[in-house]
């Protein structure tokens, strides 16, 4: 496809500028509408689900303490290797593990959601809270009590029920349940679960409702 | 007390009548897009010789590949061109599923395609912005930047990230579209036509614009190819050469769409084709939402994140709906194959192309990447010599380099 270019320009449109005043006209009429700049540390934008910002250990609600395993998955995954887990398993038979310290040192994070996603028991989550720049790097070298906190401080500012809280990195939309195992087989909507998917109007049409 | 230092400047005097100096222009320069510095040679305004250099931003990216698996190195692929991460990612992707052998699913195909162009729409809105910027438009850089804002938050709420987004994974994406990312989506298709018309409207035939940029940095088809210029640049140029319609890959070929080609090959046929291509990219958007498949969003054979030499965990689940000779059919199959291959796909930018050397391991024993910006920055040299030191600046924001994917 040839691309159409350098339009003529008539006598009166040159002297009057007319492209000009055109321009000046389509400004101006934007000065009467709403204006669309967000003045931010006022103005907080809407954060959506699954916004993959601070690190936190989930707390089970049940005994108080994380939900670790210690499994080393997250720590194998993570592409910039910032997550350091120390752990000791007990003499006697049928003990688990115990997690000493989980470390993640959030200036070498690179975000990736990685770590949420292998993890088998859903213990630790990027939370959508996404201010806590800090002046020393020591504060944002998070060890397990710090990761706690913030899964504590992300729970109390939810606008719903935490044990309703499910990050989509937990449990994929649209990957199929058997395929997961069982603590990410979490309760979800027929749409995230990947049982009712948002399919193609054309494809409808083609295949007919029965398929779809 | 010592004396003042008596110093004599020595004003260099070429030919007895004109000045001839250098000038190091950049890597702080705003206009530079990054950190490029450019060491030029001038004679008045006048560039006699322009000299790139490009590696301030090196991070060593390809050495970096070969300590990580070919899951991990995916996330260094949203570093390169930072504009438009998604399709380095699925550039990234196809390589690494064409080395090993995989396939993807049609939905995923589609989404892919789909978030491509999304981010074409979001690269090229930038690079209006920056270069109308450059050239002295204050207007269209707040305009474009509106409309990128929507696309940002819909990859937010697609993947979780505004900028880095690891979204496609090897065989196929992490997370299905929603029911609201595809309305929303619409919504903005419906109106993004109207805004296009509304940047034509103040710079297209605007007069300052036609004469900074109508006859300025031309390059004929010829010296283009010769330059190795892909992409706009060469389509600018009048050249027939788009990967996505002559070496479809995702769902391309599904879709129609038209490239659209300049003449000239100057400054303002390279916008005309800009300009055109996002038409272009809201048409490719339109038809893959109205075609999206229903089925699953990863390939049944993709590598494991955490251990990719086993048999992934969805096959050993699935086992009873599969049946266990494809379980049988991936245990006897090399999962990593080794060998070499160039896979190349269509980035807002030009030709990114991914070269590996596999030696049957989980990771690259060599990874390179071919980015347009690279060569981009290497034709100013010759594209640049001879005009003013004012459209040097142009230029560089008509070829459209990012620093990111050149240094790597």
């Amino acid at each position: 496809m040839q691309i159409q270019y350098k339009p003529k320009r008539g006598l009166l449109a040159t002297i009057f500028q007319a492209e000009i005043l055109q321009g000046m006209a389509l400004t101006l009429k934007r000065l009467f509408s709403k204006p669309i700049t967000r003045q931010y540390p006022e103005e907080k934008p809407q954060i959506r689900t699954g916004f993959r910002g601070q690190h936190a250990l989930v707390r089970d609600p049940k005994t108080g303490k994380s939900k670790c395993v210690g499994c080393m998955r997250c720590a194998m995954v993570c592409p910039s290797r910032c997550i350091r887990i120390r752990s000791h398993k007990d003499k006697e038979p049928g003990s688990r593990r115990v997690i000493d310290d989980y470390q993640i040192e959030s200036l070498r994070c690179v975000y990736c959601g990685y770590c949420e996603e292998v993890c088998p028991v859903n213990a630790i989550v990027l939370t959508e809270f996404y201010e806590y720049g800090s002046y020393d790097r020591r504060s944002l070298y998070f060890t397990m009590e710090q990761l706690l906190g913030n899964w504590d401080r992300f729970a109390a500012q939810l606008d719903r029920p935490v044990e309703e809280y499910v990050n989509p990195f937990w449990r994929p939309r649209g990957l199929p349940e058997q395929t997961l195992p069982a603590p990410k087989r979490l309760p979800v909507s027929p749409e995230w679960s990947g049982e009712q998917q948002v399919v193609g109007r054309k494809w409808r049409q083609h295949h007919g409702p029965e398929q779809s | 007390m010592t004396p003042p230092l008596k110093q004599t400047l020595e004003i260099p005097v070429a030919d007895g009548e004109a000045e001839r100096y250098s000038l190091r222009m950049g890597p702080q320069h705003p206009a530079t897009h990054g950190v490029l510095r450019v060491d030029l040679e001038l004679d008045g305004e006048t560039i006699i010789e322009c000299k790139p250099q490009v590696g301030y931003l090196h991070r060593g990216f390809e050495k970096l590949a070969e300590n990580r698996t070919y899951s991990q190195a995916l996330i260094l692929t949203d570093r390169l061109d930072y504009i438009a991460a998604m399709a380095n990612n699925v550039g990234y992707c196809l390589a690494v599923e064409k080395l090993l052998a995989i396939s993807v699913p049609l939905r995923a195909q589609y989404i892919r395609t789909l978030v491509c162009e999304m981010s074409r729409l979001c690269s090229h809105l930038l690079w209006l912005a920056t270069h109308a910027l450059d050239i002295g438009a204050m207007t269209v850089f707040l305009y474009c930047f509106r409309e990128r804002e929507i696309l940002l938050d819909l990859f937010e709420e697609l993947c979780g990230a505004r900028l880095t987004f690891s979204y496609p994974r090897i065989g196929g994406v992490r997370q299905d579209v929603t029911s609201y990312f595809i309305d929303e989506l619409q919504r903005f298709l419906d109106i993004f036509p109207s805004r296009i018309a509304e940047y034509e409207t103040l710079i297209d035939t605007n007069r300052i614009w036609l004469k900074r940029t109508v006859g300025v940095g031309v390059v004929s088809g010829d010296q283009a190819l010769a330059l190795g210029l892909t992409g706009a640049c060469l389509r600018g140029s009048g050249v027939d050469y788009d990967l996505r319609k002559h070496q479809p890959y995702d769902a391309y070929d599904q879709v129609e769409f038209e490239v659209p080609l300049g003449s000239d090959g100057d400054i303002y046929a390279r916008y005309r084709c800009r300009m055109e291509e996002m038409h272009q990219s809201v048409h490719i958007i339109q038809q893959c939402i109205d075609q999206l498949p229903p089925g699953p969003i990863i390939g049944l054979d993709a590598p494991d994140l955490v251990m990719p030499n086993k048999v992934p965990a969805r096959i050993e689940a699935g086992s009873s709906t599969y049946g266990t000779g494809l379980i049988r059919l991936i245990r006897d199959r090399d999962l990593y194959l080794s060998g070499d291959i160039y896979v190349a796909t269509e980035v807002p930018k030009g030709e990114l192309g991914f070269y590996f050397i596999s030696d049957g391991n989980n990771r690259p024993y060599r990874m390179h990447i071919r980015s347009p910006s690279f060569i981009h920055i290497g034709a100013l040299a010759t594209i640049a010599k001879g005009e003013m030191l004012a459209d040097l600046i142009a230029n560089i924001g008509s070829l459209d380099v990012v620093l990111g994917e050149s240094d790597r």
